[in-house]
């Protein structure tokens, strides 16, 4: 993949940070945008832009079509059986949100759901809530000391009282890569429960087969792979999604409405109340068009290697702190400490050399409260990233640990 | 001096360092100095909110007048808070309260100070208010 080429197509990385070049490694909080999709945007506000599924006329139709054809590119995308089974969503979050109020509705008190130490708050919080209304019970998949989850730990959680396993596909602190389709095997050997992925990661990154990993859901996030913020997608197996009840009420939602009660439409549409961020989705496609451009093999042999390489250059930086799979293969995300050094610190004193990245707890609390860290600084790469990037990243790290030691 | 004259001596320092680096040391350097937080007031009730790292306020009433102990676990905060807590310390609850210096104008301070309302030195600036309208009539 000629990185120098990719670059070009996108007019952020062109700019200076506080005098210095842009070193963008904060990817995991959310991507860049090529041309491709900031001027889709454009064009489509300027050529096309009607309200989609409503209009007889042909801003309209226009509109309604180039918005639902993205179901199409994103069925290709991941594999997916049809394209019904492409639920857009204003993001990861929401599509958690949705997934845990619908999926626990005919849930039975003591019944279980499985996650892990290092999910995520988006695929935390809704388990919490929706278990303290259905009285569910949480248990969490160790994660061991090689950041990776302990699945004979996972073996043994697993049981008929398990209901739902929702787990990071790649997590966004250590690049823990999971091994999705062992423990899909293992789920259906054990129980009936249904199987989503946390795709946030997984998905900008690596050629992802919903059908070949014999998973039930996928949640995606839009703004990390190119894409536009507001839009995500929720993809689920059609004879599931049309046994589930709506979440949101509604707009495009239904089928027919009386003062006393409604139906619901179809999947997907049954579960996308309201007007539905169609410029967005239309952008999303646009990113999905430029990663196939790319293909995905490509991306994630990027991935691979930048990891590689980022991992050494890292390691040999004195004093720091990784927290980052031991695997032979893993996401190119590196949450890293500097023992005396708060990561809020290094992070404003990295931005000095240009350098972005993120300090906090990257809404993954609990973790960083079991390894007894308040806070972490993490660099995550893309596409537009190359060993450059990382190179100025490790002397920026040893310059700044210079003045904040 | 007023607060606004300690204002003033601030910007002026601060305006003495041309790159943000040169500003954030300048305010490691005013970290370095403030170092007699005693431990046990690093409880919740001085705890400010909103700060990405831990932050500490102390207030404390001598003849009228009000002074801040300050403290935290990250060095460009602490001096942020530092200076903060100087800038207040020995002016009436009035004088606090009624003054309407926007530090986040005054001071040049790049990431550190943008006026997000959820912003640390937004939440500093905050603690000190409602001690201060905590003690006027």
């Amino acid at each position: 993949m000629n990185v120098s080429e990719i670059k070009k197509d996108f007019p952020i990385l062109k700019r200076e940070v506080n005098g210095k070049p842009l070193t963008y490694l904060d990817s995991g909080a959310t991507s860049q945008k090529p041309n491709l999709v900031i001027d889709a945007m454009s064009d489509i506000y300027k050529e096309n832009n009607a309200n989609v599924h409503r209009g007889t006329y042909v801003l309209s139709a226009e509109t309604t079509q180039k918005y639902e054809n993205v179901r199409n590119i994103f069925k290709d995308f991941i594999n997916a059986n049809s394209s019904d089974e492409i639920i857009f969503t204003k993001g990861c979050t929401e599509g958690f949100n949705f997934l845990a109020n619908s999926l626990t509705k005919n849930l039975e008190s003591g019944d279980e759901i499985i996650l892990s130490e290092i999910e995520h708050h988006a695929n935390l919080i809704p388990w919490q809530m929706a278990a303290k209304k259905h009285n569910l019970k949480i248990n969490f998949v160790k994660i061991n000391k090689n950041f990776n989850l302990d699945m004979s730990h996972f073996d043994s959680l697993l049981s008929k009282k398990t209901k739902i396993v929702s787990i990071v596909g790649e997590s966004n602190i250590s690049g823990m890569l999971t091994e999705i389709k062992n423990m899909s095997e293992l789920i259906k050997s054990k129980s009936n429960a249904y199987f989503i992925v946390d795709g946030a990661q997984l998905v900008p990154h690596r050629k992802v087969d919903v059908q070949k990993l014999g998973i039930d859901f996928l949640c995606v996030s839009g703004h990390k792979m190119l894409g536009p913020t507001g839009i995500g997608v929720v993809w689920g197996k059609k004879e599931i999604l049309e046994s589930m009840e709506p979440v949101y009420g509604g707009g495009d939602m239904i089928e027919e409405v009386f003062y006393e009660s409604a139906t619901w439409a179809p999947i997907p549409h049954k579960f996308e109340a309201g007007t539905p961020p169609y410029v967005e989705a239309i952008g999303l496609g646009f990113a999905v068009e430029y990663l196939n451009n790319l293909t995905m093999e490509a991306v994630e042999e990027h991935s691979n290697s930048l990891r590689d390489y980022a991992k050494s250059k890292l390691e040999n930086v004195e004093g720091l702190n990784i927290i980052h799979s031991t695997s032979d293969i893993a996401g190119c995300t590196f949450a890293m400490s500097i023992d005396g050094v708060h990561s809020s610190d290094m992070s404003i004193m990295l931005d000095t050399h240009g350098v972005a990245v993120r300090s906090g707890h990257h809404c993954v609390q609990p973790f960083h409260r079991k390894l007894e860290l308040d806070s972490t600084f993490r660099a995550t790469g893309y596409i537009y990233n190359d060993e450059r990037d990382f190179d100025i990243l490790a002397s920026a790290i040893e310059d700044c640990v210079g003045l904040l030691k | 001096m007023s607060i606004q004259e300690k204002i003033d001596n601030y910007k002026k320092t601060l305006s003495l360092f041309p790159n943000p680096q040169e500003k954030y040391q300048y305010l490691i350097e005013q970290a370095k100095f403030n170092d007699d937080f005693p431990e046990n007031l690093k409880i919740d009730e001085f705890k400010v909110n909103g700060c990405q790292s831990q932050v500490w306020l102390v207030p404390e009433e001598q003849n009228n007048k009000l002074y801040f102990k300050s403290d935290s676990d990250a060095l460009i905060a602490k001096g942020l808070v530092t200076l903060i807590s100087t800038i207040y310390s020995g002016e009436t609850a009035n004088d606090i309260v009624n003054s309407e210096a926007d530090l986040m104008e005054e001071f040049e301070l790049g990431v550190i100070l943008s006026p997000a309302r959820r912003n640390g030195a937004f939440s500093m600036l905050k603690k000190i208010k409602d001690f201060a309208s905590g003690l006027t009539d």
